[in-house]
């Protein structure tokens, strides 16, 4: 190909390559440092406004320093190139300084590139249900730009160009859908995304029950469940998360590697069977109801922990969706192994001494460990306890301040208290941190659980039953497991608390609700399961990636098909105006009734043709033939005839061929 | 290397369609498509992304490429159905003199009612110039052809293409249809014009000064007597002409290429077509004299150009006719 000229002056192109350039940076502005969101879109500016007025756009090495110091920037503030939010900010910076360097058309099409990796980076980053119509936009207005940058000169004005981007990607829709649904999906990840800084939702590993003064009152979901059959009764939903064993006196930690070993369970009660689709929280952990026998069935490589908790492989940074069956009854059938016991009765020498000597007080006095649990359950139900969100900040002994002086805290003080006591008395306990409770959504049929309904108990170990439930929250707030935080301490924003007390507006939030578990389950959250899934409602029974081969394969011919017969006719002459249109209709129609118009036939001709042929036809149709020989031929312009024109058009529309 | 592939796989398309007689339409069958470079990049792109989101498992991503897979697939079609239906309706050629670019003018005429975009023929994919067919019409291609040397510019076939809408694919056809470009001789060189007779006997006058002489027809200007108008042509649709009549030269010539000794034949030839080009001006009349061909007296546009013909076309032992290769 011959070198083009430069076309720098020509503004149309470069505008839209500005603006597709500039909406893929804008769809990142929230994820990159603000200086690269600024850079990019300055870059689009500038490079427009020198389009469109004679203005200097920086030479060669103005851009090779622009370019190094952006790099040298990008690296100061992530320390790393490796990352989706380093490479994001990388491809904002560097596409912006070769918008800066658009001559040849050739250029052009490298920053549409450069815009849809842009798409893809937010794709990987954030798949919510209302940012896709943001992404399909940024699709259009890269086609547009693309078809605009192809042509400049000639071809398209902006409004066509724009309607025929849209109409392409409208008749590629039924393939992206058809390959969506059949395409074959790969189990795991072949290479990691390293992420970071990223915005930590939901628990976190550490409990410091003192230092928080204000918790969450979050109502976004952290997950949703659907069971199969009947759910557990409100007070049994426990959904277990980390597990605390470490306390430093202040702060509870999550034991990394435990290493000992586990005693075997015998399950209770009946099985519950569910669902659970897992919002991204950016750890490893997964929920579940109380105690599971199996690891869910989802699509990353799960564990359960000696304690029973599950760690997968890879952190959740994609709605995940699994499958388990808990029981919230256990009994342990064995005893407790050293390790186990030493770490769970384990205590920091010389903390909380006032606390200590309580709890020895109170387990000389009780005859048994579970009456000690009683005992201590008294305490807390009668000693002037206070349940609040917003509790004071606590001393450095935080347990001794607490429980002989504020008196008022949320769960994560109760369990740490209870904890502590428990194991000053030898007693072997710990907090496990998760979820309690849930909100029914009948609109998609699953209970949501928000991060406001994150809590913290105890277990402890009895002889005899293994490890126990003991939720001394559940004494002092015993409106707590019945009732979601939110609804039990009329917090939460005005917005939100006018929501819950509006009935309609109510089903609205659960309509949205369900819909955007609908998308994280169903679309962001499509696998090889869910394909089988969806196979098996259409009638084939699948156990394979063969039958999807074969819809694949029958899907896309009938496409290419449809395409073809679609596009790939060459565009019939198109009569030039409304009468003609009007005679074309009416020839159609009687071609359909099986009387076509010989080419050679004119209007009169045609109609005696018709007559000849079928009387009854012909007699219904000569008048409206004869008409339109006489406004054709007649050539009157002016309203009269328009007018006439118009009449004729609602005759042909009204006549009846059969 | 890429022209050298391109030509065979015209000669390819020679052997497979047969050469071809204007008009010729546009048919499915000698449409050929493939993905430009920008079509190549873009497919790389959508790579990238199947592979960013099959390996993340990452719904978005793997709808978007699939989306933007089905647009290309859109946009091939598109781009062959631009080029589909076209009716290349005439090839003309202006000749012209060594030297200075001759024109090559081709007519598209487009029978379907979408307009064409962006359609761009020419001799090769070089020398290629755009345009748009509207509906229902027609549109011309005027490309400039650079030349060397007299002779007739031979060019062994059309090509049609188009990127058009996206740019991500070109479909082209090829038109194996001769045509030839004349190429005048240089006028060029020194010696002085001979007069009548110089070489051998000049006839008579056929008339005298009254009677004037039908020279041809030119276009009508402000002042010209309506008397003169060429009625006829234009009732035919033709522009305002008006009929030239000169009182004749006085002189008649004769071009010989024998009288000029001392020089060499392509000298010869430029002197030749120098003498023509200066008494066409003059309004003289002329005749030519070469070696296996004589062209009788006379003038007007038509003479000229038969003369210089001949010229262009005279064998002097060497090569004479170039082809497109060499253009």
């Amino acid at each position: 190909m011959t070198p083009r000229a430069p076309e720098s002056n020509a503004s149309r192109p470069v505008a839209w390559m500005c603006a597709a350039f500039a909406a893929g940076a804008l769809l990142h502005v929230d994820r990159v440092p603000l200086w690269a969101s600024v850079v990019a879109l300055g870059a689009c500016a500038w490079r427009y406004a020198a389009a469109c007025r004679p203005l200097q756009l920086p030479g060669k090495y103005q851009r090779a320093a622009l370019a190094i110091a952006l790099l040298i920037a990008v690296l100061a503030t992530f320390r790393t190139l490796n990352g989706l939010a380093a490479g994001s900010a990388l491809l904002v910076v560097m596409g912006a300084v070769k918008t800066l360097e658009t001559h040849r058309r050739r250029d052009r099409f490298i920053v549409i590139g450069a815009a849809l990796f842009l798409l893809l980076a937010a794709c990987l980053d954030r798949q919510s249900l209302l940012r896709a119509p943001l992404y399909l936009l940024h699709v259009w207005l890269c086609c547009t730009a693309l078809a605009v940058t192809a042509h400049p000169k000639q071809g398209l004005d902006d409004r066509a160009a724009i309607a025929l981007a849209g109409r392409c990607l409208l008749y590629a829709l039924p393939l992206a859908l058809l390959l969506f649904v059949t395409f074959p999906r790969l189990p795991g990840a072949f290479w990691a995304l390293p992420r970071q800084d990223e915005a930590v939702t939901g628990l976190s590993d550490t409990m410091s029950p003192g230092s928080i003064t204000q918790l969450s009152e979050s109502s976004d979901p952290a997950f949703r469940v659907w069971f199969e059959g009947d759910p557990p009764p409100p007070e049994e939903r426990y959904w277990r998360g980390p597990v605390l064993y470490d306390f430093d006196g202040y702060t509870w930690r999550r034991r990394r590697f435990v290493n000992f070993v586990e005693t075997p369970l015998e399950f209770e009660g009946p099985a519950y069977r569910y669902r659970i689709s897992l919002e991204p929280h950016f750890n490893y952990w997964w929920f579940v109801l109380d105690t599971v026998k199996e690891p869910p069935q989802g699509p990353a490589r799960v564990r359960i922990t000696p304690d029973r908790q599950l760690v997968s492989a890879a952190p959740v940074f994609e709605p995940t969706t699994y499958e388990a069956v808990s029981h919230t009854r256990t009994r342990a059938l064995g005893p407790l192994s050293t390790l186990a016991r030493r770490a769970s009765t384990a205590l920091p020498p010389n903390r909380n001494p006032r606390t200590l000597a309580l709890a020895r007080s109170l387990r000389e006095r009780a005859g048994s460990d579970e009456a000690y649990v009683e005992a201590v359950l008294t305490l807390f139900r009668t000693g002037g306890f206070e349940y609040t969100l917003t509790p004071p900040r606590l001393d450095f002994d935080s347990v001794d301040d607490f429980l002989f002086n504020t008196r008022q805290g949320f769960c994560g003080h109760y369990a740490s208290a209870f904890v502590t006591l428990m194991r000053a008395a030898g007693v072997p306990a710990r907090v496990v941190t998760g979820y309690l409770g849930g909100e029914w959504n009948p609109v998609g049929g699953y209970y949501i659980v928000r991060q406001a309904d994150a809590h913290a108990w105890s277990e402890v170990w009895l002889e005899g039953r293994g490890w126990t439930r003991v939720d001394p929250t559940a004494v002092v707030a015993p409106d707590r497991l019945r009732r979601g935080i939110i609804d039990l301490l009329e917090t939460g924003s005005a917005p939100a608390r006018i929501i819950r007390r509006t009935p309609w507006l109510a089903r609205v939030s659960q309509s949205w609700d369900a819909v955007n578990a609908w998308w994280n389950t169903r679309v962001i959250g499509f696998d090889f399961r869910t394909q089988l899934d969806l196979l098996g409602r259409l009638g084939i029974e699948a156990t394979d990636w063969r039958p999807l081969g074969w819809l694949l394969a029958g899907g896309l011919t009938a496409w290419v098909l449809w395409i073809g017969w679609r596009l790939g006719r060459s565009p019939a002459p198109a009569p030039v105006d409304r009468l003609a249109r009007a005679y074309a209709r009416l020839c159609a129609r009687l071609a359909r009734a099986g009387a076509p118009r010989a080419p050679h036939q004119g209007p009169l001709a045609y109609a005696e043709a018709l007559c000849a042929a079928n009387p009854e036809l012909g007699a219904r149709t000569r008048p409206l033939l004869e008409r339109y020989a006489e406004l054709r031929y007649g050539g009157t312009a002016g309203n009269e005839y328009e007018m006439k024109v118009t009449a004729f058009e609602r005759d042909v529309a009204r006549l009846k061929v059969r | 290397m890429r022209l050298h592939l391109r030509e065979r796989a015209a000669r390819w398309a020679l052997r497979r369609q047969g050469p071809d007689v204007l008009p010729v339409t546009l048919t499915r069958r000698r449409l050929y498509v493939l993905p430009t470079r920008a079509g190549l990049g873009f497919a790389l792109l959508l790579f990238a992304m199947l592979i960013a989101g099959l390996n993340y498992a990452n719904s978005l991503a793997l709808f978007m490429t699939f989306l933007l897979g089905g647009f290309a697939l859109v946009t091939l079609h598109q781009c062959h159905r631009n080029l589909l239906g076209i009716d290349v309706l005439g090839v003309g050629t202006m000749p012209t003199f060594a030297g200075r670019p001759g024109t090559l003018r081709i007519s598209l005429g487009n029978p379907s009612g979408a307009a064409r975009l962006c359609i761009s023929a020419g001799p090769s994919r070089e020398r290629a110039e755009e345009t748009d067919v509207p509906a229902l019409g027609t549109a011309h291609v005027e490309i400039e052809m650079p030349t060397s040397r007299r002779g007739v510019l031979r060019l062994e076939r059309l090509e049609l293409s188009t990127t058009h809408p996206f740019g991500l694919f070109r479909a082209w056809t090829w038109i194996h249809t001769p045509i030839e470009l004349v190429v005048y001789p240089r006028p060029r060189g020194t010696r002085p014009m001979p007069s009548e007779g110089a070489n051998r006997s000049g006839r008579l006058l056929r008339s005298g000064p009254g009677a004037e002489e039908w020279l041809g027809l030119r276009e009508f200007r402000d002042g010209d007597s309506p008397r003169r108008v060429a009625w006829k042509a234009y009732a035919r649709g033709a522009p305002l002409l008006v009929k030239e009549y000169g009182s004749g030269g006085s002189e008649i010539r004769i071009f010989s290429f024998d009288s000029l000794a001392g020089l060499d034949a392509e000298a010869r030839l430029e002197q030749l077509a120098r003498w023509v080009v200066e008494a066409e001006a003059h309004g003289e009349s002329y005749g030519l004299e070469l070696p296996g061909t004589t062209i009788e007296p006379g003038r007007g546009p038509q003479h000229r150009h038969r003369c210089l013909t001949a010229l262009a076309c005279h064998d002097s032992g060497g090569t004479t006719a170039h082809d497109a290769a060499s253009a």
